[in-house]
């Protein structure tokens, strides 16, 4: 891996993660939102015991799947029109979350009708989602986390898929052909995978953080005080902690539960000082940290920053290994402002070939849900080097892991003030 | 423009006509500026008191602007002071750090500053332009620069861990950007002491030689003519330098986040910009923003008349 | 910025005094602690690795040969030097003519509303950069705005903090010069702006010329204001990809930019003193480098 990509890449995860928390109850303050707001409480159908409460969007989980209706005047494309000619496809994406190869050849495909890929990026997703619903620029393409589909649907802000337009859906893990987030994948498609757990550096760090009875534990252990980071993120700490707590209820409203999880962050802040950041896949093979709270496309990515003369095996990971963490996937919409819908279908279906996929993947680091990328042929072909093995998102997990849910407005503020608390130092 | 209106009845309509154009001359030359400062400092604080005072809507956790003084609701400013002085009030800590962090770079800035810029006033000779010179460098220099240089040399594996510990030698390093209040002060009074400096050079380059001679002509003796003469004679510049300095610390988020990044060390600034990026913490960030300016009034406005009185008088 | 105009005499004091040598002593070692860092900084710009504190020889390689790396080849690198210094020019353009107008015109007209504008104008000196960022966030954000974050809204946001400058050191520099040139203009039958054109604005000269440095060089300074009303990679600042990168994995190329960005104000200030140095000899001034640092 070039120091070129690893520069480019740098702000890849960064800009990118912080981002895509907020992106849950980001600002989507649609003009005539009160009207849809009487939509949005349809139903009330709960993940977990918060959502009960009170009149909210309808919280998809594995338990209660949602089909998003489709609203009167935005259905989808007709099937079997020619792309747009000569157009500007505009995607909104976090920086440098895409491979550059991947556009080039998309530009190269449908070549013969002029298009260009233009790419924006944004450093704050309120501002994001503000610029999406003002249209001030018409973006086609942009890639959210799964639990942010209802605000967008609800707000009107997305294009139903047209499926005769993405065949290579059959590439992807059945399960995201038929998501809880998304039944009949009627507005998404899959982009990446990614598990949460912790990365550390063997060369530093003599134990294995795998063999402790509790691994979460080791964020509070004071002889890692000072060299330790958890990710800046609300939901991820809060879940962490949650599950740190013997819990797995990773949504939760639950009051008990959430101070609890607030006093042991409190305690945390106190034993070993981490810091709050999101450059851990930086800060590791560049030994600024010795053990981080981690995403596992971090600690892929982390091998393009190893400085010279750094062996790659001293980069770990670990993830319970019966499954039982937080696993989460990012999607691609087509959204309803932008100007050229078909090529948007087409470049969604591009991204979905088995190809192009493995070619993004070694970019950005993170994993496509595509059936052909099996766990071991990433190992075994040298993708993923056997230390890092753990990495790999596994398709079972889908079944073992928990989900960041999308959260109920009242408990999403729960959160919001927990992790406001902890930020402010004690 | 009222006052350009007012050239009455003259007998000479030409000119009458060229007077009325004169005294027009001014309200137009300062419409534009007028329009800019209504446009883009009086509305955006208005919506910032719209915000603080408005609503969050219940689904979307969004803030809702109320644009109607009449309706203003207290809510987010009620959050605020719960967090401050309720039974969990976790914003006390960082307010407490910043003015700890404040005060103890402002003392420290005064007292490089002073015989600092009283060197350059009053000894620097034939090189004082030089001098000077280099006091002034620092404000050309980007402050991100100035953090990022000290982001290098305070790396565990950076300059500054291999001079104390004499090239590796001893055993020593210190991880200087972990969440250490040290670093981050004197981050501060590294980013901002300039600022004191020149209003105090300032003020001590105005005091006449011959007053400080004369005073030891009356028999004071060095410390007496400094308490007695200097140190009072500098007072404005001392003030100036002060609330040049401290206003800005006060709303300083970057300096802690780049020499730290703990939460540990978070300051009030830090809590306004968590809050602002946070959906559904817009409000209290807004709400905050404002007993901060609050609290800063006084100290503005006061900095504020001298400034304007200073230029009035003729 | 409040030291606006000095006694220009040259100061005689005996370097001897007392205490001369303590305080000589505490002055060097503050400007060593005030400029070796940065230095180092610079220094390490021409590292040939990618070490920020392991020298490995001298090379230009962050600055234009890396093909990856290097300003001139990072896109982002380069886009953020560029939008820097076209914010700087810019801003400089609108803020200068608007804030030496205005304080023409305040120190003209009496009354009610030019008071009140004075005093918001000294207001939008003093109050925290943060406030006026967040209040034109909101503005944006929160109402129809015919313009969007982004570069426009950066430089609504710049110039508005920045027209204290102009205002503030031309109107000083109104006081000293006084009211009698004008009047005797107006006596021979200019009209008052007339009077302003062929009189006083040749004599302010000087004082425009300073307070368009100041604009700029504070332009490529700010970081809470353009961070806060950005939009995307395109409208990046040097000083937010310092701080979005200084602690993550900068490599030299960061402090090459830095640099540059240093260079570009000391290049400003070189040639704004040469010719505030010409226009003051013109005026029959000392147009020594001291008064000219002090009025900045």
């Amino acid at each position: 891996m070039t120091n070129s990509t690893g520069e480019n890449r740098r702000n890849a995860s960064g800009a990118r993660l912080s981002r895509r928390r907020l992106l849950q109850a980001s600002a989507l303050a649609v003009p005539g939102m009160m009207a849809l707001s009487a939509c949005a409480r349809l139903t009330s159908a709960g993940a977990g015991a918060a959502s009960s409460a009170a009149p909210s969007l309808q919280l998809a989980s594995p338990t209660n799947p949602v089909k998003w209706p489709i609203a009167a005047g935005n259905e989808p494309i007709a099937a079997g029109l020619e792309p747009e000619r000569n157009a500007t496809l505009r995607l909104y994406n976090y920086a440098d979350y895409l491979n550059p190869e991947v556009i080039t050849s998309f530009e190269a495909k449908y070549a013969e009708y002029g298009v260009k890929v233009e790419i924006s990026t944004f450093n704050d997703t309120p501002e994001a989602l503000t610029k999406i619903r003002n249209a001030g620029t018409p973006f086609d393409i942009y890639f959210p986390s799964y639990d942010a589909i209802g605000k967008l649907v609800l707000g009107g802000l997305v294009r139903p898929l047209e499926h005769s337009y993405i065949p290579n859906i059959s590439n992807a893990y059945p399960e995201f052909q038929n998501p809880f987030y998304d039944v009949d994948w009627q507005y998404t498609v899959p982009y990446v995978l990614y598990t949460t757990g912790i990365g550390w550096r063997a060369d530093r760090i003599s134990e294995d953080i795998g063999a402790r009875a509790n691994p979460y534990d080791v964020l509070w252990d004071p002889q890692y005080r000072e060299h330790l980071a958890v990710l800046d993120d609300y939901r991820e700490v809060i879940e962490m902690t949650l599950l740190r707590n013997g819990g797995t209820e990773v949504n939760t409203g639950d009051d008990a539960l959430l101070n609890a999880a607030r006093d042991a962050m409190l305690e945390m802040n106190k034993l070993t000082q981490p810091r709050v950041t999101i450059t851990g896949y930086t800060d590791l093979p560049e030994g600024r940290l010795d053990l981080s709270q981690a995403w596992s496309g971090d600690l892929i990515t982390a091998l393009g920053y190893l400085p010279e003369g750094v062996d790659p095996s001293v980069l770990r990971y670990w993830f319970p290994s019966d499954g039982k963490g937080m696993v989460n996937n990012d999607t691609m919409v087509v959204l309803k402002g932008g100007e050229n819908p078909v090529l948007a279908h087409l470049f969604l279906d591009h991204l979905l070939d088995a190809k192009t996929a493995l070619t993004n993947f070694t970019f950005t680091g993170y994993q496509p849900p595509q059936v052909s990328i099996t766990p071991s042929s990433l190992v075994s072909e040298g993708l993923i080097p056997e230390n890092l093995s753990s990495a790999v998102v596994l398709p079972s997990y889908f079944n073992t892991g928990y989900r960041a849910l999308e959260l109920a407005p009242e408990v999403d503020a729960k959160w919001q003030a927990i992790w406001q608390q902890f930020k402010a130092g004690g | 423009m009222p006052s350009g209106r007012r050239s009455g009845s003259n007998s000479k309509p030409v000119a009458d006509l060229k007077q009325r154009v004169n005294r027009l001359t001014w309200p137009i030359l300062a419409l534009p500026s007028l329009a800019w400062l209504a446009l883009f400092l009086a509305v955006p604080f208005y919506v910032v008191l719209c915000v603080a005072f408005g609503d969050i809507d219940p689904l979307f956790r969004t803030s809702v602007p109320i644009w109607n003084p009449l309706n203003w609701r207290l809510e987010q400013i009620l959050i605020i002071f719960d967090r401050l002085f309720g039974p969990n009030n976790f914003y006390l800590a960082p307010v407490v750090r910043t003015i700890t962090f404040v005060v103890i770079a402002v003392v420290v800035c005064l007292i490089i500053a002073f015989p600092v810029a009283y060197y350059a006033a009053k000894y620097a000779g034939r090189r004082k332009a030089l001098v000077l010179t280099l006091i002034v460098a620092p404000f050309w220099i980007s402050y991100m620069m100035r953090m990022l240089a000290w982001v290098n040399l305070l790396q565990t594996d950076g300059i500054m861990n291999s001079i104390i510990s004499l090239g590796g030698v001893l055993p020593i390093e210190v991880n200087w950007l972990s969440g250490k209040s040290y670093t981050v002060v004197m981050g501060l009074i590294y980013g901002y002491l300039p600022y004191m400096i020149l209003p105090l050079f300032a003020a001590l380059d105005r005091i006449n030689p011959s007053l400080l001679e004369a005073a030891r002509d009356l028999g004071a003796g060095g410390f007496d003519v400094f308490r007695r003469v200097i140190v009072p004679m500098s007072i404005p510049g001392i003030a100036a330098g002060i609330l040049l300095v401290a206003l800005p610390m006060m709303g300083d988020y970057f300096t802690t986040d780049m020499l730290s990044g703990s939460p540990n060390t978070s300051m009030i600034g830090s809590l306004i910009n968590t809050s602002i990026s946070t959906p559904g913490q817009s409000g209290q960030a807004a709400a905050l923003l404002l007993l901060v300016l609050l609290v800063l009034a006084g100290p503005m406005i006061w900095y504020t008349r001298s400034m304007y009185s200073s230029e009035v008088r003729t | 910025m409040t030291v606006t105009e000095l006694p220009s005499r040259r100061t005689r004091s005996k370097s001897g005094g007392p205490h001369a040598h303590g305080l000589a002593t505490i002055t060097t070692i503050y400007l060593l602690w005030s400029l070796v860092p940065v230095a180092v900084a610079i220094l390490f710009s021409f590292n040939a690795g990618r070490s920020r504190s392991v020298w490995q020889g001298f090379s230009l390689r962050w600055y234009t040969w890396d093909p990856n790396g290097s300003i001139l080849n990072d896109p982002a690198l380069r886009n953020a030097l560029l939008h820097t210094i076209t914010l700087a020019i810019i801003a400089t353009l609108i803020t200068v003519p608007l804030g030496v107008t205005f304080a023409l015109a305040l120190d003209r007209w009496r009354g009610r509303v030019p008071t009140g504008a004075s005093f918001a104008v000294l207001l939008s000196f003093v109050i925290p950069e943060i406030a006026l960022a967040i209040g034109l966030l909101f503005l944006v954000t929160t109402l129809a705005t015919p313009f969007a974050l982004g570069t426009t809204a950066q430089l609504i946001g710049l110039i508005t903090f920045q027209l204290s400058y102009p205002v503030v050191i031309v109107r000083a520099r109104l006081l000293t010069i006084g009211k009698q040139y004008e009047e005797a203009a107006r006596d021979l039958g200019a009209t008052a702006l007339g009077a302003v054109r062929r009189v006083l604005l040749p004599m302010l000269t000087p004082a425009i010329m300073v307070s368009a440095i100041l604009v700029f060089a504070d332009v490529l300074d700010n970081f809470v204001i353009v961070r806060y009303l950005s939009a995307d990679m395109s409208t990046e600042t040097t000083s937010m990809r310092i701080y979005n990168t200084a602690r993550a994995a900068p490599t030299p190329a960061l402090n090459a930019l830095a640099t540059l960005i240093l260079v570009t104000c000391l290049i400003v200030i070189v040639v704004g003193w040469l010719l505030y140095r010409r226009w003051s000899k013109g005026q029959g001034e000392d147009g020594g480098l001291t008064s000219f640092t002090s009025t900045l």
